[in-house]
């Protein structure tokens, strides 16, 4: 059947179930189906190549056991069919023996279906969503890849389900971000946010490109790492490494900041990180103890930027999405964190990015840091980065927002590639040479700490700017006026210094 | 506090020897005034001097504006000059004087930028016209002032400069050593002097140097040394004070632009239907929207309403960017309003125009124009104010930047009226650049709208006003 309709179909089928309230509900309601259905389909695969398969889930709740139906009537529907589902198939999934000596593919079906919830009371209805999911031939090649592309679509749905959609940056940016750090056959990239694996994907299709030999795909699938905290962008992460063929996919269920940072040794540690971490949590005590003293924001965005920091090769690098709030914070750990960052790490380039990215979620100014864990070579004394570029990527013309609609594509981070290689400051003055505006600039790490490690640089001009929604507004404001204060107060406390007082 | 502010009270401290600290080995000021008058004795010997200006005006206790330290003196600007004038008149340079390639340059105000002359754009004068202009000639370490205008310009002639000419508009002297000029300038630039020269200042719209003020003013004289600390802790100084002037401008800017941006967050708030819970009893928007279909279909029977736009079409939730709360419909304001020019008329009437609905004027009266009833509602569609909407106080004619706006009845006026207030900014640019600002119909009718159940559309409006009313 036609993919286009796939999504539509289902729909209309759950309109009708009084268990599914909502759009995030009813994603939530696919995905462990659809994640049955493609691990199906990929043992199937593993049946063919291995002669001592065994699968992992028993027998009567295997997908091609339960939820075929051959059109002789005696498929499970109604009652029969929403009894076994609730009674036999999620307790049994659930409680599924995990080991240390388990590999991956096997555990991850357990994983996948510890938080797993079943909404739907019609099972009726029931029966009629799992005929559409079976209808999908995955075992043909351009149909599974077209699938993947489904999936994204679904994926990308969540992002307008509201709160659900935390998981999910825009493919856009997670293809540009990984296409521009260059990924090398034989690297280990790493997420330590997941999510539903938009950096991960967008690695793996960069890093395709660059296979050659069967070894080569051999690096392939063992190139990707990644964590993540919540059970449904897990399950979903999990079910997209599958559709792109990493069958044991190294993706863990886990807290990334659950572990103290000075522990990690080498073997922790990864060629790149692409990711964008949560904003606006608020970590406790107890995640905080596992970072040093002055580094320990209750920021979670923070937090994780000094997990990177730890969790880098030497000579690593890395793309990281970050809120405004970062660069111009002036709190003593972010002012720790970023001058930590600018001594020992080569803060090369940060990009300015449009509000709006994000919409419908938020409409919150995030920007791109570009680092790399080495030193750069005339640096001044006690510092690794000897100047960092600033380039703002304004929205595109005829646009005045991204919205549902019209997202942001890939096209429109072309002004960045066309400036990476050859950069050139672009700032703009009036008739009088009084600056008026700044897209690009260098500033040199002196330069930046005289500043106070304020990197909000190469700002949107005002006229630019979204409507936030008011608590958006007011802690946009309240950070601002703080770190303004900040750099007044410093500013007066020099002053007063050599005026004697 | 401002960064001026800031400025104007470290430069009050330097010239009252608070700044730096005082050091008993400096040869006080009183010893350094001595020498000063021993040359110019010297000076009046040789006739460079004339004999008047050995002494100067004294200096009554009450004059005395402020303490200074043991070791500093007052004294009287002029006694410290060997030179002391003002440029040229104006009758003695005129337009036709100026050349344009090789030449003399003339100082004049505009040309003196952060305490130095800068060459760029400079007029020049011919030859002849330089040996005419003779006692004008400008001499290294000079100090050349602004006499009128903004009167706190003045420059220190340099060797580059040196023979170059006053120009009209510029005053200029020649101090005797002794007076380190950079400490001049602190002076010059200070409160103190400013202010002393505006108050009094010649002349009515702009601001004129008066001779007799400058040269009786009354310039605190630190030891030479100290001067030179002083200078060298202002230069310390002022970058910082300029950085912090910088910063404090963004903050300044960053509170003012806060009220609005806040309005404009909450209208949003409003009209997306965040602003006020749901209430599941009130009786939902899509029978508002059955009754508007009626109440359309009525006005075209009347034929004040086309055919053609008589459809009320409610949008689906994927047209819309963001969450549809329960018991809303969306349309888009063509569905909802219209915009007419209304009846034209004949017939003494009062124009109603902007400035007169605003009660800025009385009315002017027409024989002909579009009629509007007491009542009616009229929008602005021309015009930096474009967008906002008013009741006709009379029976009247529209101005003609005026539309006639009909709203459904079916609907709560002032909630439409703060949707529409909410998109001003968006409906005044139908192009960028354009010379005036214009209601743009096809913008105006395409908006979408979100149309909560009829009390929910009161409960808004009243949270909205209650929240505009505390932000002011």
């Amino acid at each position: 059947m036609a993919l286009t309709n796939f999504v539509k179909s289902i729909r209309n089928i759950m309109r009708n179930d009084a268990g599914i309230n909502g759009d995030a509900q009813r994603i939530e309601q696919i995905a462990w189906m659809l994640f049955l259905k493609v691990y199906d389909e990929k043992e199937n695969d593993w049946e063919f190549n291995e002669d001592n398969y065994v699968s992992f889930i028993p027998e009567n709740c295997r997908w091609r056991n339960w939820a075929k139906d051959d059109g002789t009537g005696k498929a499970m529907t109604a009652d029969t069919l929403l009894d076994f589902v609730n009674n036999t198939l999620f307790p049994t999934l659930k409680k599924l023996e995990v080991t240390p000596t388990t590999p991956m593919r096997s555990a991850i079906v357990q994983t996948t279906f510890q938080d797993a919830n079943q909404y739907m009371k019609d099972g009726v209805l029931l029966r009629q969503v799992i005929n559409v999911i079976d209808q999908l031939d995955l075992g043909d090649y351009e149909e599974s890849h077209a699938f993947g592309e489904i999936y994204e679509a679904i994926l990308k749905e969540m992002q307008s389900a509201g709160s659900a959609g935390e998981f999910y940056t825009p493919r856009a940016l997670t293809d540009f971000m990984a296409e521009i750090i260059q990924p090398k056959v034989g690297e280990k990239m790493a997420d330590f946010a997941c999510g539903t694996g938009g950096f991960i994907t967008s690695w793996l299709n960069a890093l395709d490109k660059k296979v050659k030999t069967a070894e080569d795909r051999e690096q392939y699938a063992k190139s990707v790492f990644g964590i993540e905290k919540k059970q449904f962008p897990y399950m979903l992460c999990v079910t997209n490494m599958l559709l792109h063929d990493i069958d044991s996919p190294k993706i863990m269920h886990d807290n990334s900041l659950a572990k103290d940072v000075l522990n990690y040794t080498d073997d922790d540690k990864f060629d790149v990180v692409l990711m964008n971490p949560p904003y606006g949590g608020s970590e406790k005590n107890d995640i905080k103890k596992h970072f040093p003293a002055d580094l320990s924001s209750s920021e979670t965005a923070d937090l994780f930027m000094v997990l990177i920091m730890h969790r880098l090769k030497e000579n690593g690098r890395a793309a990281v999405i970050l809120p405004d709030g970062f660069l111009f914070g002036t709190d003593n750990a972010k002012m720790a964190i970023k001058e930590k960052l600018l001594r020992e790490f080569n803060v090369h380039t940060i990009i300015r990015l449009p509000g709006s990215i994000f919409s419908p979620y938020t409409s919150i100014n995030t920007n791109i840091i570009f680092f790399n864990n080495e030193k750069v070579e005339d640096a001044p004394e006690g510092f690794s980065t000897k100047e960092t570029w600033f380039f703002r990527l304004d929205m595109p013309e005829g646009y005045k927002h991204f919205s549902k609609t019209k997202p942001m594509r890939v096209e429109h981070c072309q002004p960045i590639r066309d400036w990476w290689t050859d950069r050139k400051e672009i700032v703009t003055t009036d008739d009088d040479g009084n600056v008026v505006d700044e897209k690009s600039r260098c500033f040199k790490v002196e330069e930046l700490m005289v500043k106070s490690c304020n990197f909000d640089q190469c700002k949107f001009p005002k006229a630019d700017e979204e409507v936030l929604p008011p608590a958006e507004l007011l802690a946009d404001y309240h950070k601002r006026r703080e770190a303004m204060d900040k750099q007044i107060d410093d500013m007066l406390s020099k002053i007063q210094t050599l005026l004697g007082l | 506090m401002n960064a001026q502010q800031l400025r104007n009270s470290i430069l009050q401290q330097a010239i009252q020897g608070k700044l730096v600290a005082q050091d008993p080995n400096d040869e006080p000021a009183s010893v350094l005034l001595q020498r000063i008058r021993k040359e110019k004795e010297r000076l009046a010997k040789e006739g460079k001097l004339k004999k008047k200006d050995l002494e100067s005006k004294p200096i009554e206790e009450d004059e005395i504006p402020f303490e200074i330290p043991e070791s500093w003196e007052w004294v009287r600007l002029q006694y410290l000059c060997t030179r002391f004038s003002t440029g040229p008149f104006g009758t003695m340079v005129h337009k036709e004087d100026y050349v344009d390639l090789e030449g003399h340059p003339l100082v004049n105000p505009t040309n003196i930028k952060n305490g130095k002359i800068v060459a760029e754009g400079i007029k020049k004068v011919s030859n002849t016209k330089y040996k005419e202009l003779g006692s004008y000639v400008l001499q290294t370490n000079d100090l050349v002032l602004a006499r009128r205008g903004d009167l706190s310009k003045i420059a220190i002639v340099t060797e580059k400069e040196n023979g170059w000419l006053a120009g009209t508009g510029a005053f200029f002297m020649h101090f005797l050593d002794g007076l380190f000029l950079p400490y001049f300038i602190v002076l010059y630039s200070s409160f103190y002097c400013q202010s002393y020269l505006l108050d009094q200042s010649v002349g009515g719209t702009m601001n004129n140097l008066n001779q007799k003020l400058l040269s009786d003013f009354l310039l605190p004289l630190p030891p030479l040394v100290e001067q030179r600390r002083i200078v060298a802790k202002i230069e310390e100084l002022m970058p910082l004070v300029e950085r912090y002037g910088k910063a404090q401008d963004e903050l300044d800017k960053l509170n003012e632009s806060l009220p609005a941006r806040l309005r404009q967050s909450i209208l949003q708030e409003a009209i997306q239907g965040r602003l006020v819970p749901q209430d599941p009893k009130e009786e939902p928007a899509s029978e508002l929207l059955k009754r508007i279909r009626k109440e359309k279909e009525q006005l075209v029977k009347e034929k004040t309403l086309k055919a053609k736009d008589a459809s009320v079409t409610p949008l689906q939730s994927d047209e819309i960017s963001y969450t549809i709360p329960n018991g809303w419909a969306f349309v888009r304001l063509k569905d909802i309003c219209q915009l007419s020019d209304g009846e034209k008329q004949t017939g003494s009437h009062i124009c109603m125009d902007a400035k007169y609905l605003r009660g800025k004027k009385t009315g002017d009266i027409l024989e002909s124009g579009k009629f509007v009833k007491k009542g009616d509602n009229i929008i602005l569609v021309d015009g930096e104010n474009s967008g906002e909407v008013f009741t006709a106080p009379i029976d009247g004619y529209m101005g003609s930047t005026f539309k006639k706006l009909w709203v459904s009845s079916e609907l709560y006026l002032p909630y439409i009226l703060n949707i529409i207030r909410s998109y001003k900014e968006t409906l005044r640019n139908s192009k960028k650049g354009a010379a005036i600002p214009h209601l743009n119909k096809d913008i105006f009718y395409n908006i979408e709208v979100g149309i909560p159940p009829f009390s929910e559309q009161k409960r808004i409006v009243a949270k909205v006003e209650e929240l505009f009313g505390v932000i002011g």
